[in-house]
């Protein structure tokens, strides 16, 4: 193994923390290299303890690390809290005035050096550029980013940010660090993004053209990306004054022929409930992301979970067909986001994503591009395709259970939709009859949808020990599972993107003779595990769970792993 | 030329012989006769209630969405195709009520929609329950001890919020509440018509003979429909005269004019172009 190492900047909200990683992250891009970060912060702006992990390695990396060799400590408080973290042969930066302190910390002056140059706001420039300078970074490749960061702003400002780099350089000048041997003076460069991004250029490769949300975390950011493109691509976002308003405006949206999608997490999700119904019922195409953590009511509001699947499968009183997705990468995130529009429109039915704060708040290395697709084509039909537009029933009774789908006022076809039961013309009804039928047609979309759910994929598929996870989980199972294997463990793994309708066939061809079954999942009461079985009978030997609201360490994993006995 | 046989369908009428409802669903086929729509033109958008059921009662493109959330559903259907004609049919139960929030927010949007709330001051579909215009005291089963509450005032809110297009309009005077509709369809921007509507099983008060003797036409007053503060005053009057007719009309660019994506035109004739994508992923 080459270069793997892990940096933890930590400080106050407001200190900019989140900068100095992804300022670190834009260099090691530069240099060929691949980041993974975790944003890890406080419900507050100010104050606080808020930390930003970055993993810095010479092949692709998407876990977490439970020990650093780097500690940046804006504060006192971050070397208290994460001192146990360095590795042996580890530093840590320590912001402060003092000219020496215990071993392993060294005093650095970030804020006053920052005012040297010019301001406090520079402590991150002098911060990166310190952290960089011990890494063994080649100097100039920081002011290479700055450059490109701050070409629309005043000279002046690029100027003290050279500055405070300079200082910040200087003043680790003879700490001994040589946690990179060789830095790759450049290499392949290789996108990096936070998951939300992902998510958000999924929905535009889905050809989204209307956003409507109401700001809640972890879900905020996709809607801020899709905001910030709205000129360059035919897209309106509105913020809605309310999460119910938000899902109904997408189904409006979407009635009246654009791809249509909202975001939110479970408190905004629990709002949108009736309105998921009334896009299963009235059959038209929506898709939610709901970005989870940890509950109920207002729970945890910056941290992470995997706890709505079951809120999220049975949203809406009745039944309905309805697709969840939960995808487990960028790569992942992006083509599954486009799929679930896809879907949406083929089968009229919502289609739900689950991810949460840990997906969307981390930064990842994709090792290919993310590519647009060429085309992306609408299913709806208007007068041309019909023989006689004015027969035109919204909800003709099919065999695959979907009615041909008109858009309003684009010709004769009058496109009538209703949220009551509804006879085949759209209008409401109280029969009995029509009532069963509108009920099956409805559920005989789940056939199709089926056919188009794609298996669970893994690693080491013939293991005898194999872990199963859905959603964010992959990246810290897939490495769990490597370190097993190095222990001399015969582990494999299982993620399930697609949940619903249940790729049940799929499942239980993957899971065949293992020996031992173990779900990860981060909950309380192995909502997945218990899914599993209710599909196919399957039931897991053991679960790890965990609900504090923090992500999984691949450590972690394998420890309760060991612990059950091999 | 377009009538309003065009718009007649042969569903089934479930409202009450005697409601207000007929009249105002007869003023509303006028009125899109005369504004020269056909049933291909019209979108209907309502949510749930007696007054609801309207769209189905209509030769015409309609979604029945919702108790309380027919605005929103407007609101992304215009969002997406800015040339829709759109209107909305609802109760003073599910537009102030249970929808009271999107009824503000439609409002600040300048959505160019028409708002018809057939405002019975009752909740007709569940059995006769105050709704927030009922008047003080008015004895219902669930308020036995009569109507504690301040009645809403939906035209003073509008007002209050800006709406530019604020006016009431009266279920049996089928004539003036058509001209209503058709100004209303024609401002360009948000319009609110509060149409008084007897009820006749539930609302005993408010009938079709308390209105006779209360309800005058603001226009033949010499009413300014500029003059907000003149508006207010009207908006406020209540009891012994109920003013009909335009409060107040003032054009302002509506929610889809002022988004600057739309000036290309609709979302719905926009074609996704892998160009764009391109580039944009090309900054990751
Ligand atoms: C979420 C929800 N809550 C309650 C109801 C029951 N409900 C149906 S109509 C209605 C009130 C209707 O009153 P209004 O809007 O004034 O219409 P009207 O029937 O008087 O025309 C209620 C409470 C419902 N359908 N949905
Ligand atoms: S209950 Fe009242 S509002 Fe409903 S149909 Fe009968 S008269 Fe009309
Ligand atoms: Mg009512």
């Amino acid at each position: 193994m080459g270069i793997d190492i892990t940096i933890t900047i930590g400080g106050e909200a407001g200190q900019g923390i989140q900068t100095v990683g992804q300022l670190l992250a834009a260099v090691c891009r530069e240099a060929g290299l691949y980041v993974f970060g975790i944003n890890d912060f406080e419900s507050r702006i100010r104050g606080g303890h808020s930390f930003y992990q970055l993993r810095i390695a010479d092949h692709q990396v998407r876990a977490p690390r439970h020990r650093v060799n780097l500690l940046i400590a804006m504060d006192d408080a971050t070397l208290r809290l994460h001192r146990e973290e360095l590795l042996p042969g580890g530093l840590c930066l320590l912001n402060s005035a003092d000219a020496e302190a215990e071993e392993p910390v060294r005093p650095i002056p970030f804020f006053k050096l920052a005012r040297d140059a010019g301001g406090d706001i520079l402590a991150n420039t002098v911060a990166t550029a310190a952290a960089l300078a011990l890494l063994g970074a080649p100097g100039g490749m920081l002011e290479k980013i700055l450059h490109r960061q701050f070409a629309g702003k005043s000279s002046k400002v690029l100027e003290d940010n050279c500055t405070a780099a300079r200082l910040g350089r200087a003043a680790v000048q003879g700490i001994d660090c040589s946690c990179i041997g060789a830095w790759p003076e450049s290499g392949r460069k290789r996108m990096i993004m936070e998951g939300a991004a992902a998510l958000s250029l999924g929905a535009l490769a889905g050809d989204c053209r209307f956003a409507a949300f109401y700001p809640m975390s972890p879900a905020t950011g996709i809607m801020m990306n899709l905001a910030a493109w709205q000129d360059r691509f035919p897209l309106v976002v509105e913020q809605a004054e309310d999460e119910i308003a938000a899902a109904n405006m997408i189904i409006g949206a979407s009635y009246a022929g654009v791809r249509s999608l909202t975001a939110t997490s479970g408190g905004g999700f629990c709002l949108m409930t009736e309105a998921v119904g009334l896009a299963g019922i009235s059959e038209t195409p929506i898709v939610i992301i709901n970005a989870q953590r940890p509950g109920p009511a207002t729970g945890l509001a910056t941290r992470t979970a995997q706890a709505d699947l079951r809120q999220v499968m049975h949203a809406g009183q009745d039944e309905f067909p309805r697709f969840v997705f939960a995808p487990g990468s960028p790569e992942q995130a992006y083509e599954t986001t486009a799929r679930a529009f896809d879907l949406a429109d083929t089968y009229q039915v919502p289609a739900l994503i689950l991810v949460d704060q840990y997906f969307n708040d981390s930064l990842f290395t994709l090792e290919d591009a993310l590519q647009a697709p060429e085309k992306v084509s609408s299913r709806t039909i208007d007068d041309a395709s019909q023989k006689n537009p004015s027969d035109y029933q919204r909800y003709a009774l099919t065999d695959s259970g979907i009615s041909p789908r008109a858009v309003p006022c684009a010709g004769e076809t009058l496109v009538m939709v209703c949220g009551n039961e509804h006879k085949p013309d759209g209008h409401s009804t109280e029969s009995a009859e029509l009532r069963t039928a509108m009920v099956d047609k409805r559920a005989r979309k789940l056939r199709g949808m089926a056919s188009d759910m794609r298996p669970p994929t893994g690693a080491h598929p013939e293991a005898a020990i194999r872990l199963i996870c859905w959603g964010s989980t992959l990246g810290v199972v897939a490495e769990a599972v490597e370190l097993l294997r190095a222990d001399g463990v015969d582990a494999g793994y299982m993620h399930f993107c697609d949940i619903w309708p249940f790729p049940g066939t799929a499942a239980q061809a993957a899971l065949a003779g293992a020996e031992r079954l173990i779900c990860v999942e981060q909950n309380s009461t192995a909502q997945f595990a218990g899914l599993l079985r209710q599909e196919t009978g399957i039931a897991v030997a053991h679960t790890v769970l965990k609900y504090d609201g923090r992500p999984f360490y691949p450590l972690e994993i394998v420890n309760a792993v060991m612990k059950e006995g091999r | 030329m377009a009538c309003p046989k065009d718009f007649d369908n042969s569903v089934e009428n479930k409202w009450c012989p005697g409601c207000g409802n007929h009249p105002i669903l007869q003023s509303i086929k006028e009125a899109l006769a005369q504004l020269g729509l056909a049933p291909r033109d019209v979108l209907i958008v309502s949510g749930i209630g007696q007054a609801a059921k309207t769209p189905h009662y209509l030769n015409c493109n309609f979604f029945h969405g919702l108790h309380g959330r027919a605005l929103p559903v407007a609101t992304g259907a215009k969002a997406a195709n800015h040339s829709l004609t759109i209107l909305v049919n609802s109760g003073d139960g599910d537009c102030y009520g249970e929808g009271g929030n999107h009824f503000m927010n439609a409002i600040r949007r300048n959505l160019d929609i028409t708002l018809l709330v057939h405002d019975n001051k009752v909740y007709g579909l569940t059995k006769g329950q105050a709704s927030p215009t009922s008047d003080l005291r008015m004895i219902t089963r669930a308020q036995p001890h009569g109507v504690i509450l301040e009645p809403f005032n939906p035209l003073a809110v509008a007002l209050a919020l800006k709406a530019g297009f604020v006016a009431r309009g009266y279920a049996a005077d089928t004539e003036h509440l058509s001209m209503l509709i058709q100004e209303g369809v024609r401002h360009r921007g948000f319009s609110l018509i509060d149409i008084l509507q007897p009820c006749v099983s539930f609302n005993q008060v408010n009938t079709y003979q308390w209105y006779a003797e209360r309800v005058y036409d603001l226009a033949k007053e010499g009413h300014d429909t500029s003059d907000f503060m003149a508006a207010m005053v009207k908006a406020r009057q209540w009891g012994d005269k109920i003013p009909l007719g335009i409060l107040y009309r003032q054009e302002s660019p509506s929610f889809t004019d002022r988004i600057d994506g739309l000036k290309e035109g609709p979302l719905t004739g926009r074609a996704y172009d892998p160009a764009r994508l391109h580039k944009l992923l090309a900054e990751f």
